[in-house]
């Protein structure tokens, strides 16, 4: 599996729904009532889901903004950049 | 039989990934009031603080400022320990709420004695200046109230946080109707709170060195500490309750266990029965060993409930 291989439907995905599946397929391998091909598939896509969380929740963990209060008690925000 | 104030937004607010104010600790609060000795308490919803509430110490601008900066997602940061989220805002309000709705409920005589289990907590947040984990000042919040809206004439906050509370005492300090009295690890975060600080005679602070215990901290209460709060002789008590100073936390070095917290309790009891009616109003601040905290949070209120 490439690192390019997300597809777009999971590329689409918000972060909780893309967790809802993956938990969903998780429970389901657990349960062992999978056929080895399904379950190869399924942990592709399980892979592929947890990957795109992982993303998600790097960009949400990059957006800080840093709050500047001046003397005067005005409030200003501006984005700070992580590395 | 003391009132419990809380609201489940104040767990919502989440300054981000391994910081020591979790919403966890609110959750091992609540857990440690949970049990059926706790059932008696008369448990409340905190309301939102209103702006006219919060402007009686934090400037209108900053605090509409403030409200107006709360990040749409991911967060933003005041400083390198104050973090806010989406959720924070609603949870400052809250946080506020309580303390100001706890102070209506007790002058009105609905119960003697109240508990707000919150956060963010607040008494690092200087009229200017938000800072240390704290967004508003709940406590001085409610003090303010108690004192514009219902006109009581004297308000002391006692504040036995390990931590100084030098947002409490940039509010308190010139203000004679008000009184601030703390005991706190010294040197520590935030730097204030040298004994020489003492406002306008209405500010006591207490430094303790590191590894202090029971006997410091109790001798420092009883030969420093109480004794400046019966000569103030408030009309309502209030706390700023912090566990941090509990041996267990990891943040701080002074070696208390939960008895003292009974003891100051019960200390605090009796003065506000000598001079406040027995009113009292108590507000979460630190503590970060989630044990600990549960373990402290239980006997403080044990001991209010006895009042």
């Amino acid at each position: 599996m490439t690192e390019s291989s997300i597809p777009a439907d999971i590329a689409a995905m918000t972060f909780e729904d893309a967790l809802a599946e993956l938990e969903g397929i998780v429970r389901r391998l657990e349960g062992g009532q999978v056929r080895l091909d399904d379950a190869i598939q399924s942990y592709e896509r399980g892979a592929q889901l947890k990957r795109h969380c992982e993303q998600k929740l790097s960009e949400a963990q990059q957006r800080v903004d840093r709050i500047v209060i001046a003397s005067d008690g005005t409030v200003s925000s501006e984005p700070v950049k992580l590395d | 039989m003391t009132l419990l104030y809380t609201h489940e937004a104040c767990a919502a607010h989440d300054p981000g990934p391994h910081h020591p104010e979790s919403p966890a600790r609110l959750a091992a609060v609540l857990s440690a009031l949970a049990g059926p000795e706790f059932a008696a308490l008369d448990r409340r919803e905190a309301p939102e603080a209103t702006i006219e509430d919060i402007a009686r110490v934090h400037p209108r601008r900053l605090v509409e400022g403030l409200l107006a900066a709360i990040p749409k997602q991911g967060y933003a940061s005041i400083d390198a320990d104050t973090i806010l989220c989406p959720d924070s805002g609603r949870a400052a309000l809250r946080a506020a709420g309580a303390v100001a709705a706890a102070v209506d409920a007790v002058v009105a005589g609905e119960d003697k004695t109240a508990f707000c289990a919150v956060r963010p907590p607040g008494h690092h947040a200087e009229p200017n200046r938000p800072m240390g984990f704290c967004i508003f000042n709940n406590v001085a919040i409610g003090a303010l109230r108690a004192r514009e809206v219902h006109g009581v004439a004297r308000v002391a906050v006692i504040d036995f946080d390990v931590h100084h509370g030098n947002g409490t005492q940039a509010r308190f300090a010139a203000d004679p109707t008000l009184f601030y009295a703390s005991t706190h690890q010294s040197p520590l975060y935030p730097g204030t709170g040298a004994a020489s600080e003492t406002g306008v005679g209405n500010i006591v602070n207490l430094p303790l060195r590191p590894m202090s215990g029971s006997n410091e901290f109790r001798q420092g209460m009883t030969r420093v500490v109480l004794p400046a709060l019966a000569e103030f002789a408030p009309e309502l008590v209030m706390i700023s309750a912090g566990f941090d100073a509990h041996r267990a936390d990891p943040l701080a070095q002074l070696m208390l266990n939960e008895s003292d917290y009974e003891w100051i309790t019960e200390r605090l009891v009796e003065i506000a029965r000598d001079h406040s009616r027995g009113r009292v109003v108590s507000t979460l601040e630190g503590g970060y060993d989630l044990a600990a905290l549960g373990a402290s949070a239980a006997t403080h209120v044990r001991a209010l409930m006895a009042a």
